[in-house]
């Protein structure tokens, strides 16, 4: 008697389920991109305060023009006359250059053409690490690590806390478990704090670990060396989120699981004899997988807004780091690049959520001729 | 009661659960025989332990259970004595099965039904291969009156009253020695009841399967009941033949019982008990329904044993 049970249903119209799932997730992304246009849309209108710095930019024209004439001697040698005609095209000219000649509105739909499809322009103080000063190389240049560090920690802290919030529901009221509850309130630091800490445990007094970065100086030529560089300097990162987290994490979702095996359905599947794996499995993380699904998925983007410190902490050449450096540097073009690149991991982010429901939970009616 | 074989036997059977303000007696001594083939109707008011009698037969113990001992045979066997992993594998479903109370919630909802009433056959080996078991869900389906092709549907895409009979087809699966109902009907309309109790009968005649109806429904109950016992405050207060319990209960309560249940032919006024059942954190002693028994006298704060009148027992002086 194995754990795995074979099924007896079938599962039949395959092509009109993939019909419907494939209509579904169409307009899933339709939706979404709209809610990810409209969402850039109102950081270009918020970042360029409705249009007013308009009036900033055309005064700091005026100001540079007037400046430029009074220290040109060959325009003030001119006639007064010719001297403020020659003034106010100079103007004209510098306001067509940044397109302030036509009314901001249309000019910000042009912007929000640039930002969907990533023409970025350029950083104004910053360069990308390989020199470029296209916003976009920046962006992209940062983007891998951030994914990298984020996505493992992420992947690592469900799982690991998945398998003991199971073990813990089964041994409710154990040492273990008051332990566990006990250590929850740790999740109220970030994994910044916690990273100091590690830095200084690990790297500083007992020289095992980097202190940061990504990987060694200079980095290893042979790919293996080179990943098991990246390895090493990935340790403390992930290990100061997954500790930041897991404690809470942990206690919600044995909590959660004591909740859902006191289901009717769970007492019918212990009466049936069912061994305790598959009840856990089948009838347990089975039913509830949508909501996993989502408290991994949210669970991902509420590290991410902490990416911003970690990174800075652990010197981690991502994008939480590049807008920070951004922040501080008062470079708008990077900023409102950051933006719109967390919301497309965002409505990505949502729009796999969607998918993942509609597959897991035959209870989600993928379309409108779904079964009754 | 105990003339015949008494293939089925619960002795002394207690489950105390532990909650913060003490533990509560849910089922304290509970003792009843039970022949092959018959059907045993427990009736009691909500609160009075029935559904926890359900689980401590099954041996489905909550986390905050207090004490638990006793004892159950089966055909001779106390399966109490097994321990949990051979319980399971040599009684569960096999030998004693389930019928859960409120269909709506019994079913996973994320498993075709099919599936679910498979699963016993192929956890414990009943079926050579999946084929096998599909085929012997389909005909146990058609015998409830549940249609072939349902195996493949989701319990969202059934009726209330076709998922009770797919809960009743799931416990029919292995063909089990006793079925435990624990409410089947409650949250069903009449019609719908009707057609449960009257496939419960069919199932009892052909099968000779024996079942424990659990219900507050006694009206209903009286179609299947072959012996009939009245649960009170966690304590079993008689226990009878069931033409002989409906034509002329004994105890108190159980009088009071009966004439709560409307009839339709004779003229009666329906009658409610007043008071309310003792808690079962600390019961009083004495009988347990001595403060709301129109009897009562000063033998009452002693507790009644079970008292045989003809072949049947009540727990009341009254009797003796």
């Amino acid at each position: 008697m194995s754990d795995t049970l074979q099924m007896v249903s079938r599962r039949h119209r395959l092509p009109d389920t993939l019909v419907r799932v494939v209509s579904y997730s169409a307009t899933r992304l339709v939706a979404l991109f709209f809610t990810a246009v409209v969402g850039i849309f109102v950081t270009i209108l918020v970042a360029n305060m409705g249009g007013y710095v308009d009036e900033i930019k055309r005064a700091e024209i005026r100001e540079t023009v007037t400046l430029q004439v009074f220290t040109d001697p060959k325009i003030m040698r001119l006639p007064a006359e010719a001297r403020e005609r020659r003034m106010r095209e100079m103007i004209r000219i510098g306001e067509e250059r940044l397109g302030l000649d036509r009314p901001f509105l249309s000019r910000s739909l042009f912007y929000l053409r640039d930002a969907l499809v990533l023409r970025l322009g350029f950083a104004e103080r910053m360069n990308s690490d390989s020199g470029s000063r296209l916003v976009r190389n920046i962006i992209l240049e940062r983007l891998p690590p951030t994914l990298l560090l984020f996505v493992s920690a992420d992947l690592l802290l469900f799982f690991a806390s998945m398998f003991m919030a199971l073990s813990l529901a089964r041994q409710y009221g154990s040492v273990l478990d008051r332990i566990v509850i006990a250590l929850a309130p740790t999740s109220a630091a970030p994994a910044w704090f916690f990273g100091i800490f590690l830095i200084l445990i690990f790297a500083a007094v007992l020289r095992w670990l980097p202190f940061g970065g990504m990987v060694d100086v200079p980095p290893p030529d042979r790919s293996v060396a080179y990943a098991a560089s990246v390895l090493k300097h990935m340790v403390l990162p992930v290990g100061a989120i997954v500790f930041s987290t897991i404690f809470l994490a942990v206690y919600s979702w044995r909590t959660f699981f004591l909740i859902f095996s006191s289901e009717d359905y769970v007492e019918v599947a212990r009466a049936k004899g069912l061994p305790t794996r598959v009840i856990e499995r089948r009838y347990i993380l089975r039913p509830t997988l949508p909501t996993i699904i989502t408290g991994f998925a949210l669970g991902l983007i509420g590290i991410w807004t902490g990416a911003v410190v970690l990174e800075t902490v652990f010197n981690w050449p991502g994008l939480g780091q590049a807008l920070f450096r951004a922040v501080g540097l008062y470079d708008i073009p990077v900023i409102l690049g950051a933006t719109i690149i967390y919301a497309y991991l965002l409505a990505i982010t949502v729009f796999i959520l969607d998918i993942l429901y509609a597959l897991v939970d035959p209870r989600v009616k993928l379309s409108r001729e779904g079964r009754p | 009661m105990s003339a015949g074989n008494g293939f089925f036997s619960v002795e002394d059977l207690r489950l105390h659960f532990r909650t913060a303000r003490g533990p509560v007696q849910a089922v304290d001594g509970v003792s009843f025989t039970l022949d092959r083939g018959r059907a045993l109707v427990v009736v009691g008011e909500s609160g009075c332990g029935k559904s926890s009698l359900a689980r401590a037969i099954l041996r489905l113990l909550p986390r905050n259970v207090h004490a638990y001992s006793g004892s159950v045979r089966l055909n001779g066997m106390d399966v109490m004595r097994l321990p949990e992993e051979q319980f399971r594998r040599e009684i569960r479903w096999t030998r004693l099965a389930l019928v859960p109370q409120g269909a709506m919630n019994s079913l996973n909802p994320v498993i075709r039904v099919g599936d679910q009433a498979a699963e016993p056959l192929l956890i414990h080996g009943r079926a050579g291969s999946p084929a096998a078991a599909r085929q012997s869900v389909q005909e146990v389906f058609h015998e409830v009156g549940v249609p072939r092709d349902f195996l493949d549907r989701y319990p969202f895409e059934l009726s209330g009253g076709m998922r009770q009979r797919v809960a009743l087809a799931t416990a029919l699966v292995t063909k089990p020695d006793l079925i435990v109902l624990d409410e089947p009907t409650s949250a069903l309309d009449v019609l719908t009841q009707a057609g449960i109790m009257n496939l419960l009968k069919t199932i009892k005649r052909e099968t000779r399967t024996n079942f424990v109806l659990i219900t507050h429904d006694i009206a209903a109950a009286s179609e299947i009941a072959d012996d009939a016992a009245v649960m009170y405050a966690g304590q079993l207060v008689e226990t009878s033949r069931a033409e002989q319990f409906y034509r002329e209960p004994l105890h108190p309560y159980s009088r009071a019982l009966m004439a709560s249940v409307p009839t339709l032919r004779a003229e009666k006024t329906l009658e409610f008990i007043p008071g309310r059942p003792p808690s079962l954190i600390n019961p009083p002693p004495g009988c347990r329904f001595a403060d709301r028994c129109p009897y009562r006298f000063d033998k009452c704060s002693e507790e009644p044993p079970m008292l045989k009148v003809d072949n049947r027992l009540v727990k009341c002086w009254l009797y003796r």
